[in-house]
């Protein structure tokens, strides 16, 4: 459709030829007003708290809300020679989980988006993580406690795979999988409207033409479902950048140097506001960076 | 064609299944109990009984200390939900119906809250709150920042449904005669209805079980429902704890639910929630 306000302003001047041109230009005042609260709003509780951040973190502790301000680059020397172990936990716990989510999810959807009839019951069942990982790693840890509910079942188990019960619970895998658990709906979204789009002809005619089954993934689904699989990647990777109650419930020391709770440990508990500040900064970007990739590669609603 | 030969083969005959067919249900079956597994698991440790039994014991505790948490954060929801749908319909809107310069830009900035991580967000308003607007810990702070955080997901479905509602219906309703302001809320609004319902779901669901930006500020008097969750599960694994926390998911399920079996799944395509 041809753009839709011209045809109202036509109206407009067949309704009152005189006023045309004081209504066009009082008409072209109320796109920007409508949009004028949220903007507003935006700007307010979310630009400048962030540009906050940025002055903040060039400050030493507390100082920049007393009258002695110190301006120092110290905060980001000392994240990077004391605090780079968390930067790269941070990162290298993401990146666990999302390929964990690629390598579980990629099937995941591949069988939701071609064999099975049930789909609204799963995308129902799919929205229990995004309710929060609090309750997620909540029942995890305790389905994971060594005599929790599940101990008859899940004892056996274990000693078959050679798995002490103890070493489960407060562990990088089991960390890894909680924060995998929650953002799989991300990953099976982006890949299965990946791969919705993918013909089922073309792998039928790969499949005549004598291709294995690996080969058809190889040569057909992969490529055509990259933009899903990079995309799918990017948003489980942005999201479990930020990550913070996973590792506090279902993880031990190691596991929770993560810049998330280091983050609020500095800020809110020891009130060191200049280095919190920082580290919101390089979190930020982290994850700004990554998303700004995913948003690239993704097939928004609003047609990116 | 190949196409229409396969299409047409007559599907009413039982098939054995395949083991391969049984293998794939199994493994999405697989999945889908691993996402409802704490659920449960939460729900069956609730139930519990200090003497070995079953019994709904626990939940007398929802009704005594935790209820004054839940009608707060209910409380805080519907505020959240009805601000954000005051500043998002017209901005869907504007968006969708008016030229506006730098429209690309202006959405990145409107979505920016989604992609700021909770810690970041959290530390940005603490400070900020506390030493810039001079309202640390206010009721006033908290709904501010639930309202930043989601009126983006409020915006996308109404968008989504805007673009797919042909203007024809208000361009008739102005012929006969109604004005804008009119034309809009008799017309397109009714039609935006499933819409809207997507966007109020997706910020119900997102602010009632919101922890993360809570707990860098809120106060004393605004511990909302969630925050008082997360500080019970530090503390272990109380029935008490177990039945608060399954109080939670089964009111955020019943929302989705409910939404799921009135409108679909349609309206919330673009938001990757689903």
């Amino acid at each position: 459709m041809a753009n839709p306000s011209i045809t109202i302003h036509a109206s407009d001047a067949i309704a009152a030829p005189g006023q045309v041109t004081t209504r066009r230009w009082r008409g072209a005042l109320v796109g920007p007003g409508l949009l004028l609260p949220a903007f507003v709003v935006t700007i307010l509780f979310s630009i400048v708290p962030l540009i906050y951040l940025i002055l903040v973190g060039f400050t030493e502790e507390s100082t920049f809300f007393t009258h002695h301000r110190v301006y120092t680059v110290s905060n980001y020397r000392v994240i990077w020679d004391r605090y780079l172990p968390h930067v790269v936990n941070t990162i290298k716990l993401a990146v666990y989980s999302s390929v964990f989510d690629l390598v579980f999810g990629y099937p995941f959807a591949y069988i939701l988006i071609r064999k099975v009839r049930y789909r609204e019951l799963v995308r129902t069942a799919m929205t229990f993580p995004l309710f929060g990982p609090l309750y997620l790693a909540y029942g995890i840890s305790y389905i994971v406690l060594p005599n929790g509910p599940l101990a008859p079942v899940l004892n056996p188990i274990l000693d078959f795979l050679g798995v002490e019960v103890t070493t489960l619970l407060f562990s990088t895998p089991m960390t890894v999988i909680g924060m995998a658990i929650f953002t799989f709906p991300f990953m099976v979204m982006n890949v299965g409207t990946a791969l919705s789009n993918v013909d089922p002809t073309l792998e039928e005619a790969a499949r005549t033409l004598g291709a294995r089954p690996w080969q058809v993934f190889t040569r057909i689904l992969f490529p055509l479902s990259w933009s899903g699989i990079l995309a799918g990647f990017l948003m489980c990777f942005g999201w479990n950048l930020g990550v913070f109650v996973v590792p506090l419930l279902l993880g031990g020391i190691p596991q929770q140097r993560v810049l998330s709770l280091t983050l609020y440990q500095k800020g809110v508990v020891q009130f060191d506001y200049g280095l919190a500040s920082a580290m919101g900064i390089v979190l930020m970007v982290l994850a700004f960076g990554v998303t700004w990739l995913s948003l690239k590669f993704s097939r928004g609603a609003l047609g990116a | 064609m190949s196409a229409t030969t396969l299409a047409s083969r007559p599907k009413r005959e039982w098939k054995r299944p395949k083991i391969g067919s049984v293998l794939q249900h199994a493994y999405i079956w697989f999945w889908l109990a691993l996402f409802v597994l704490p659920f449960v698991v939460t729900i069956l440790r609730s139930l519990e009984d200090p003497d070995g039994g079953r019994s709904f014991a626990a939940y007398s505790t929802v009704y005594s200390s935790f209820w004054s948490y839940l009608r707060l954060s209910i409380e805080m929801t519907v505020l959240t939900i009805a601000i954000n749908l005051l500043i998002g319909i017209p901005a869907a809107y504007a968006i969708v119906r008016h030229p506006i310069p730098g429209k690309r830009l202006i959405l990145s900035v409107l979505n920016l809250a989604l992609y700021t991580p909770g810690a970041v967000m959290g530390i940005s308003l603490a400070i900020t709150y506390a030493f810039l607007f001079h309202i640390p810990h206010s009721y006033t702070g908290l709904i501010a920042a639930y309202v930043v955080g989601t009126y983006p997901l409020m915006l996308v479905p109404i968008i989504v449904a805007l673009r797919d509602l042909p203007t024809m219906y208000e361009e008739a309703a102005r012929t006969l005669g109604a004005n804008r302001l009119q034309s809009f809320f008799r017309v397109e609004l009714p039609l935006l209805g499933p819409g809207i319902s997507a966007g109020i779901l997706l910020t119900f669901v997102i602010v009632f079980n919101e922890f993360l930006v809570t707990l860098f500020i809120a106060g004393p008097g605004t511990t909302t429902a969630a925050l008082r969750v997360y500080g019970l599960t530090r503390t272990g694994f109380l029935p008490s704890t177990a039945a608060v926390a399954a109080v939670m998911q089964f009111v955020s399920f019943l929302v989705v639910l409910t939404f799921f079996k009135a409108f679909g799944s349609r309206y919330l395509k673009g938001t990757y929630l689903i």
